[in-house]
């Protein structure tokens, strides 16, 4: 049986690693008595693949990770007995059985993302409103990326317009923080990191946004079929 | 509730909530090396609401956060402080030098791992002192919590600052900086520390009155401020005197009778990152009866003191329900000695089973009761053993009383290669006294020794890739050893001889490796250092020096010119031998074994004779009401 879960990572517990994920689910599938699959081998490992693993720093809402198991269990009752043994801050939302296909990775094509920085140009939200009308004027934005061809590491210009799905504006949080909501591509076809799409506003709108904090927490990903965007089944 | 108005607890103007900024904090955690270390949050951690307390104490092992985690001592406290309802304990590591350069930047001070609050807002700050080239660390951690170094130069603003562990036994190098020591086992005194500080902060809290009370009333308890020493000509101490009255001359040691009764940790933290010891650590027994003569360890940890078998399994079964670890390590000195071993193991594999709990020992001796017991966990993986003969030659081990002959060698190896094993490592010590060059080929000649014990097997009976892997530290004598009066081997001397195996060993199948002779000579000024070194550690700090134990951040240099600076001749701590009629500067302190016993072992030990295990009959270390001794006789 396998079972796709959605899971949360915020707060604090965003600065572990996928390492660290990946060691804190066996833990708690060993503690709370999970029938996990082990695979076969000199040093058996359970079963469980997390797609599209975050940055370090980055929380969501909405990571995925399919868990195989060699016994049935009814997913909600699966829910509940991870989330008692999980940390504040990593908890499972939802959870359903799914067929053995295409990888998580593979499937996930858009994140959307929460995004907040401050700028020392505009501390109002109109004048950043203002600026953002700017930017949907814009025909094309390049960025560099660093691509790897085989051992080296080349720059190569990007145009990040056709990467981006939607920007929209949502006002100044207490602390004085821009918030912004983007849907970006995700995946093998075509990413864009949220910090590249903040790092271009700055510099093509002169905001003067402090780049070292920018605060990003991935509210979704979604599936790509078609040019039909979804929920992953 | 509502309506109820709680008591002023804070007495004196310590704030109660002194967090740091999040966003400060999210802004260097994305740029530094392995955030994890800085942020807790992990399973079994304890978080209090600090309204609702009286004492809050901070502790600190003055390392990296994987290190600090694998050290038991740490859990033990943690979980018994915060077993206390009024309590609370709450974790700083030293940060790495790339988290220091970022809190330096963003003026961050020191926070703790559990409510993110500045250490410098707690009540008290305790180190704990495992190692002595982690010294500087601890000036670091003050000096970023924004607590001043010195003891003189804290009021009552600032927490008490108070450290304990093995290397409190020579509390002098850190006399300056340190308010209060702890000697010996902490499960009591640390509670009895906190009650009678709680009771001192309600009547408004004044250091100096507070100090005075413990140094007077309880066991254990060294005040250094309150005593002071003068010196003879040639350097070493003329005398010790108290500077008030009513206070102990000899401090004597806290020491648990009964382990059974003691509090015993029944949750750990479990760590998120990789530890050094990534598994349950449960202790077996305080103590050694070996009496290998450079251990300091099996000094002053005697007499030896068991857990039982019933007590063992109701601490496990807990263990392995709070953390989820698959793996149970059996600690002590010497776990082999526990003297229901089998019984234990075989109890532990029995109920554990079905959940695949394994069991694992961390040190193995040569003889054959290892080997017995190596059988019965078979679960191990078979990558490498680890053996410690300590010395290349019978008779230098017979010098430090190792109690293991090489036929001891032959049967442990060629047991392990019986089973699987492939990998070897041996552990020696170089500069032992009375060692020759011959001696030290001997290192040479075992690790040649088990490669043949390996190629002389049929070749269908040889499983894996052989290798041997000799390991040598350089010897740094210790207080409370029979070898506290004995000259370190001069960093010269150490290169000669390091020298003299590198050549011999000309195998890729046999390697060699060392440790820096210039390191071990630092770690002996300072282990068997007075009150002047307190300024030798303050220079080498302001000077830089930080996580003096790891080879990457250790500078020779700084030392060098620290010691040229304050006239301080690091041979007369290190190379120079002693009289047996010298103060020593830790002789204020008792940890059981009397000085008669251990000059008569100094002696013993030139002259190369042996001393039995003492379960094999009492050989007079001077322990009065010896725990074990109607077990054992």
């Amino acid at each position: 049986m396998i079972l796709r879960t959605k899971y949360t990572k915020v707060g604090y517990l965003k600065y572990l690693s996928h390492l660290d994920m990946v060691r804190l689910f066996t833990r708690t599938f060993s503690k709370v008595g999970i029938p996990i699959k082990f695979s076969d081998g000199y040093n058996p490992h359970p079963k469980f693949s997390i797609g599209n693993p975050l940055p370090l720093g980055t929380e969501s809402l909405a990571e995925y990770m399919d868990v195989e198991l060699t016994e049935w269990i009814e997913p909600a009752d699966f829910a509940k007995r991870i989330n008692e043994a999980l940390p504040e801050g990593i908890k499972i939302t939802s959870c359903w059985e799914t067929e053995k296909g295409a990888s998580l990775t593979s499937m996930i094509a858009w994140s959307h993302y929460e995004i907040r920085f401050r700028t020392k140009n505009t501390d109002q939200a109109s004048e950043f409103e203002d600026s953002l009308d700017r930017w949907d004027k814009l025909s094309e934005v390049f960025i560099t990326k660093k691509k790897k061809k085989g051992k080296i590491k080349v720059d190569r210009q990007v145009d990040i317009i056709p990467l981006i799905g939607n920007i929209i504006y949502k006002g100044i949080d207490e602390d004085g923080f821009h918030i912004v909501n983007a849907f970006l591509r995700t995946g093998e076809t075509g990413n864009l990191k949220p910090i590249e799409l903040v790092g271009a506003i700055d510099r093509e709108l002169q905001l003067d946004i402090d780049l070292d904090m920018v605060l990003i927490k991935r509210l979704d990903v979604l599936a790509d079929e078609n040019g039909e965007i979804k929920e992953l089944a | 509730m509502q309506g109820v108005i709680l008591p002023e607890r804070q007495a004196n103007n310590r704030k109660v909530n002194g967090m740091i900024n999040k966003y400060k904090l999210d802004k260097i955690l994305m740029k530094v090396e392995k955030p994890s270390r800085y942020i807790g949050m992990e399973q079994n951690m304890v978080q209090k609401n600090p309204e609702q307390l009286d004492v809050r104490f901070a502790f600190s092992f003055p390392d990296v956060y994987e290190v600090g985690m694998s050290h038991l001592g740490m859990h033990i406290l943690y979980n018994l402080i915060n077993n206390e309802p009024q309590y609370s304990c709450e974790r700083v590591f030293a940060p790495w030098v790339d988290m220091e350069e970022q809190i330096r930047k963003e003026s961050i001070p020191l926070f703790t791992l559990e409510s993110k609050e500045e250490v410098k807002n707690f009540d008290l700050l305790g180190f704990t002192l495992q190692y002595e080239m982690s010294y500087t660390n601890i000036l670091n951690i003050l000096d970023l919590a924004e607590i001043p170094l010195l003891s003189k130069d804290r009021d009552e603003d600032f927490p008490l600052v108070i450290a304990g562990g093995p290397c409190a036994y020579n509390p002098e190098p850190l006399w300056e900086f340190i308010d209060l020591f702890v000697i010996g086992e902490g499960e009591e005194v640390t509670l009895e520390l906190m009650r009678v500080y709680n009771k001192h902060k309600r009547q408004g809290y004044n250091k100096a009155k507070f100090l005075e009370e413990v140094q007077k009333t309880m066991q254990g308890i060294y005040v250094p401020s309150l005593y002071d020493v003068n010196y003879n000509e040639d350097g070493t101490i003329n005398e010790r005197f108290s500077l008030i009255e009513n206070i102990p001359q000899i401090i004597e040691k806290r020491m648990i009778r009964d382990l059974d009764s003691m509090f015993s940790p029944e949750k750990m933290i479990v760590p998120y990152m990789e530890t050094v010891h990534d598994r349950i650590s449960m202790e077996l027994f305080r103590g050694c009866t070996h009496g290998c003569r450079f251990c300091q360890a099996g000094m002053i940890y005697r007499p030896i003191r068991e857990k039982s078998v019933d007590r063992l399994m109701e601490l496990a079964e807990k263990l392995v329900d709070s953390t989820g670890y698959e793996n149970i390590s059996l600690s002590s000195l010497s776990s082999c000695d526990y003297s229901q071993l089998h019984l234990l193991i075989s109890s532990l594999m029995d109920k554990f089973e079905d959940k695949k709990v394994g069991v694992s020992l961390p040190s193995l001796r040569l003889d054959s009761v290892s080997i017995d017991i190596l059988k019965e966990i078979e679960k191990v993986r078979k990558s490498g053993l680890t053996f410690a003969p300590e010395a290349g030659s019978q008779r230098l081990r017979d010098v430090v009383n190792k109690g293991v002959d090489e036929n001891d060698l032959v049967n442990a190896v060629g047991y392990a290669f019986k089973e699987g094993w492939s990998r070897i490592k041996l552990y020696f010590m170089i500069g032992l006294p009375t060692e020759t060059d011959e001696d030290v080929l001997g290192i040479k000649d075992l690790a040649y020794l088990v490669k043949d014990l390996f190629f002389n097997r049929p070749p269908e009976e040889r499983k894996g890739n052989f290798q041997v892997t000799a390991s040598a530290s350089c010897f740094v004598p210790k207080p409370f050893t029979p070898f506290q009066w004995q000259g370190q081997d001069t960093i010269e001397n150490f290169h000669h001889k390091i020298n003299l195996v590198k050549k011999e060993i000309r195998d890729n199948k046999v390697s060699f490796n060392y440790h820096d002779p210039r390191v071990s000579f630092m770690e002996a000024i300072v282990a068997r250092g007075d009150r002047r070194i307190s300024k030798l550690i303050l220079r080498a700090w302001e000077k830089g020096s930080r996580f003096d134990g790891w080879s990457e951040h250790f500078k020779y240099e700084i030392w060098l010119e620290a010691m040229e600076e304050l006239e301080i001749d690091g041979s007369f701590y290190a190379n120079r031998n002693r009289e047996f009629t010298e103060n020593l500067p830790w002789d204020f302190i008792n940890p059981g074994p009397s000085k008669k016993y251990l000059i008569s072992e100094y002696t013993k030990a030139i002259k190369g004779e042996t001393t039995r295990d003492c379960r094999l009959g009492c050989t007079g270390c001077g322990i009065e009401d010896c725990a074990m001794w109607g077990v054992f006789n």
